[in-house]
């Protein structure tokens, strides 16, 4: 019954490429593979063998699929010629100019792909086809990533599983594997220190810490059109998180100036890769300062920068000194829940402040750092209270401390009187 | 002889007519004789009569912690949901509860040192020789007391240090064998430190031991009035300076040294409040150098020179083991130290106290140490 | 009078003052220990602990349905919103991604955390974006026109 259906299964499968695929209706069966995997164990050999090994893990096997799905020829064969017949639409290594075809011919299929996992997209090859890679690919450079370059080819594992090498935590340093290889990309005009840059980024280092939400490689260059975001269209990536950022950006004078210069919107400040944590030194004259690029010294944006950098600065150290201040109250056991609170509405200015920088109005970041301001300083207000009712306490100590001396005084006087009399009396 | 004579002479006058509510009290508490007694209370002088102020202070401070342990009852909650919060109030929203929560808390502290010091000073005077030896024995018990009230005090504010701390702490009489982990459970209230061991060590804290101590207490200071101050070996028969009179003359004394430890503690107080920390967390994991308080610590640095067993028996049950002959030989010395009991000064005995004392004192310096490695 | 008579006196007269000086500053040190105590036995305004409960300073009336205001709780901010049917919720302010302060949106009915584009449900839900954990309810009575907000 089994081998029945198998040749059944075959004669279906006869075709010289593709290997066919397997009708809609069709179950494979388990059985069917025994053939391969068992003679390719057994050749204990270094190029044969891993493929049959790794394939017991893979996410096909777990669901029916077999070598023959990809490889064609006969699997219920022992004799190798007979499996590896041409005419049963055997293929030993698939090129990989044709693997995307290959994995397309079942993942592309909507209907079929609704019998295992509904919820997967069925659009990858699609994607390929308009990414980098596979432009590449179709003009027969087979250096490019394709599906098995970083799926793997044998031990596929499901994207969700964290030993897959496309799982969120490992995503990155399998785009290193080419484009961290200096030779390949300089072949290619790529730079090839991209995962040395981003390694340094805020984002890298978000992630490090358990914060998976932080965007790897896939997230702002997408997972099968692999491309870098466009000039225009920087600013929409970084602003699927960033929202206000891009908001605001979008509203302020550097939007349309930067596309008309061709400048990459919020790389252009921010860098792709190595996008380290801003900080007000951005808007300086300084190593790190971003404005100078264009805006000369004195010129009207130069001016409004400085003046931008200055509030900010402002606001930061107001409450960076109530922060301190709220803190040497609190270590001396004062309550101050009520200046923390204030503290945390002045950091909160601050970050509103800060945003407002990409307004690139220098009004709106002093009308932000303004109200800031007023709350940092009642947050300082609040710790001087605190430490004045600590200084209030010990005034009182020194009080009751005064009262017992005099007590002491006053014993130690009686005493002395006292023995006098004994000895007197004596 | 006159009609008053004769009248006078045949029965016993009454007091005159009371005088004032003074006088009413007087009569009927038998004032009077108290005051008799009283008068005749004396203080011995000699080169060591300073130590005589030891065990007057550690009773101050007890009073002193029974009036701010009380205060503190006002407003303390016993639950772990409320504990820790409830301290807060106290120290931040009470007025004045900061100081009454730090004066208790240095209180304790400076309680413990006095009564270890009243101990040795008591040990090396052998005040402890007869007819003394129950002055000792319940001397030695309400050491014991003041440890416990240490322990279950340092739990109830239910923060991080003192969870930690308590959950160390009762593991320790786990490791006694056969009834270890039962005593480890009635303890705890439980397999493991809970809520439940805060209700207990609540109870404890504030009911069965100032009952107990109470008790120990009242005896400890009967036996003092009925036996009188006992005077060192070496100062008898030196009985030139004569003796002090304990009132008002003594106790004025007295004063300025309670004085001065009230003083000490509103200072502390003010400058040294005492911490309370991040609340109690029992799922975290414990902080780094969690330690028990210094009065623990000698035992705990102890314990950890225990190989790991000694004889196929677990290294920290002999040491408890050992603790426990410790114990049992503070417990009874007057009754072991038969050189005292004989007025002949005890080499031995000494030598093995300053021997004690010295190793306590160095495991103490020992545990405050950084870990190796640790960052300071 | 003779010269033992004034000398009598004299001591007399010191030892009055002594004795004075004692009792009045062991009276004064009597006092400065009774204030503190007394004044302790008195309780505060709010007699729970401001870590468990508060009570606000707004009124319950001040808050319109489909909107929220940013109010402390034990030092922290904590969001008290008004649904639109009328119920009044109480959330942690915090943001349970990298801690800034979200805000009300009043035209999406969504709590919204500007930084990196949260977005939590009334519940406090972490429905989109970056946050890994819902926000804190935390009890909301009314008593009268007092708000009291508690640690659920």
């Amino acid at each position: 019954m089994i081998a029945l259906s198998a040749l059944a299964l075959l004669l279906a499968a006869v075709r010289p490429t593709p290997a066919a695929k397997p009708t809609a209706a069709a179950k494979p069966a388990p059985a069917a593979t025994v053939g391969c995997v068992e003679c390719h164990l057994a050749l204990d050999d270094s190029r044969l063998t891993p493929p049959a090994k790794a394939f017991a893990d893979d996410i096909h096997a777990r669901n029916g699929f077999t070598c023959v799905f990809c490889h064609g020829g006969d699997p219920a064969a022992l004799d190798q010629d007979v499996a590896h017949d041409r005419r049963k639409g055997f293929r030993g290594r698939i090129p990989p100019t044709e693997v995307p075809e290959v994995c397309g011919k079942c993942h592309a299929d909507a209907a079929l792909m609704k019998q295992f996992n509904p919820s997967l997209r069925v659009d990858q090859l699609a994607e390929y086809r308009s990414s980098g890679h596979g432009h590449a690919l179709a003009k027969g450079d087979t250096s490019v990533a394709q599906c098995a370059s970083c799926h793997g080819a044998h031990g596929i594992l499901p994207v969700k599983d964290s030993r897959s090498p496309v799982s969120p935590a490992k995503i990155a340093l399998t785009c290193n594997r080419c484009h961290g290889d200096r030779a390949l990309m300089e072949s290619h005009k790529l730079p090839w220190d991209v995962y040395a840059k981003y390694s340094k980024s805020v984002h890298f280092k978000a992630r490090e810490k358990g914060d998976l939400s932080a965007p790897s490689c896939n997230s702002c260059h997408g997972n099968h059109g692999a491309v870098p975001p466009e000039v225009g269209s920087v600013a929409n990536v970084c602003g699927t998180c960033h929202a206000v950022f891009a908001e605001q950006f979008k509203l302020s004078p550097h939007w349309e100036a930067f596309k008309e210069m061709g400048l990459p919107g919020c790389v252009t400040c921010h860098e792709n890769h190595e996008i380290v944590e801003p900080t007000e030194e951005f808007l300086s004259n300084g190593p790190s300062g971003k404005c100078g690029a264009c805006h000369e010294v004195g010129s009207p944006g130069a001016v409004a920068a400085a003046q931008m950098r200055n509030d900010l600065v402002r606001l930061a150290t107001e409450t960076r000194q109530a922060r301190a201040l709220v803190r040497r109250a609190a270590e001396a056991g004062m309550e101050v829940s009520r200046a923390n609170f204030d503290l945390g509405r002045a950091d909160d200015a601050l970050v509103r402040a800060r945003a407002d920088v990409h307004l690139f109005r220098a009004s709106a970041v002093r009308e932000a750092a303004a109200s800031g301001l007023t709350i940092a300083q009642s947050a300082r207000k609040a710790g001087q209270k605190a430490l004045e009712e600590r200084d209030y306490r010990r005034r009182g100590l020194f009080v009751s401390l005064g009262l017992i001396g005099l007590a002491v005084v006053a014993l130690l006087f009686k005493i002395r009187d006292v023995d006098r009399e004994r000895s007197g009396r004596a | 002889m006159s009609a008053e004579t004769v009248l006078s002479s045949a029965a016993p006058e009454p007091s005159p007519p009371p005088a004032g509510a003074l006088d009413w009290l007087r009569d009927r508490l038998g004032w009077d004789d108290l005051a008799h007694l009283a008068a005749k209370k004396e203080v011995p002088i000699h080169r060591h009569t300073i130590f005589y102020y030891l065990g007057g202070m550690a009773l101050f401070l007890f009073s002193v912690q029974v009036a701010t342990g009380i205060l503190l009852l006002l407003y303390y909650r016993p639950s772990a949901s409320e504990a820790f919060e409830s301290v807060q109030y106290i120290m931040a929203e009470v007025p004045f509860g900061w100081l009454i929560r730090s004066i208790h808390s240095w209180g304790a502290n400076l309680f413990v040192g006095v009564v270890a010091l009243h101990m040795i000073s008591v040990f090396f005077l052998k005040a402890y020789r007869a007819p003394r030896e129950l002055t000792w024995i319940t001397g030695a018990l309400l050491l014991f007391l003041t440890v416990g009230f240490g322990f279950s005090g340092y739990l109830l504010p239910w923060n991080e240090l003192s969870f930690f701390a308590t959950r160390v702490g009762t593991d320790v009489p786990a490791q006694i064998p056969v009834i270890g982990p039962l005593l480890s459970r009635i303890l705890r209230g439980g397999s493991d430190v809970t809520g439940a061991t805060l209700s207990r060590f609540y109870g404890i804290h504030v009911a069965i031991l100032p009952s107990i101590a109470t008790l120990l207490i009242g005896v400890h200071l009967l036996l003092v009035q009925k036996q009188g101050m006992s005077v060192p070996i070496s100062q008898k028969g030196r009985n030139e300076r004569g003796a002090l009179r304990f009132f008002p003359d003594f106790l004025m004394r007295d004063m300025v040294g309670w004085l001065v430890a009230v003083g000490l503690l509103a200072a502390l107080s003010a400058f040294i409040p005492w911490e309370l920390g991040k609340k109690a967390d029992p799922f975290s994991a414990a902080p780094a150098g969690i330690r028990p308080e210094w009065y623990f610590l000698w035992m705990f640095q102890a314990l950890k020179y225990f190989p790991a067993s000694i004889l196929g028996i677990p290294g920290e049950t002999v040491g408890v083991f050992l603790f426990g002959i410790l114990a049992a030989v503070v417990l009874l010395l007057p009754l072991l130290d038969r050189g005292a009991a004989r007025e002949k000064p005890s080499v031995w005995w000494n030598l093995l106290a300053i021997f004690t004392i010295v190793a306590a004192l160095a495991l103490t310096v020992l545990a405050l140490l950084p870990a190796k490695g640790a960052p300071k | 009078m003779s010269i033992l008579d004034t000398g009598i006196r004299e001591d007399l007269a010191r030892r009055r003052w002594i004795t004075w000086l004692l009792g009045t500053a062991l009276g004064a040190t009597i006092v400065s220990f009774l204030y503190p105590v007394l004044r302790y036995l008195v309780p505060p305004v709010s007699s729970e602990p401001s870590q468990s409960e508060v009570e606000l300073d707004i009124k319950a009336s001040a808050i319109a349905p489909n909107t929220a205001r940013i109010v402390p709780f034990a030092g922290k901010a904590v969001l008290l919103l008004r649904t639109s049917a009328g119920e009044l919720r109480a959330l942690t302010a915090t943001c349970t991604h990298l801690a800034c302060t979200v805000q009300y949106r009043p035209d999406r009915t969504d709590i919204w955390c500007a930084c990196h584009n949260g977005v939590y449900d009334l519940n406090g839900g972490n429905v989109s974006g970056p946050p890994p954990r819902p926000l804190t309810k935390l009890e909301v009575n009314v008593r009268g026109d007092r708000i009291v907000v508690r640690r659920a």
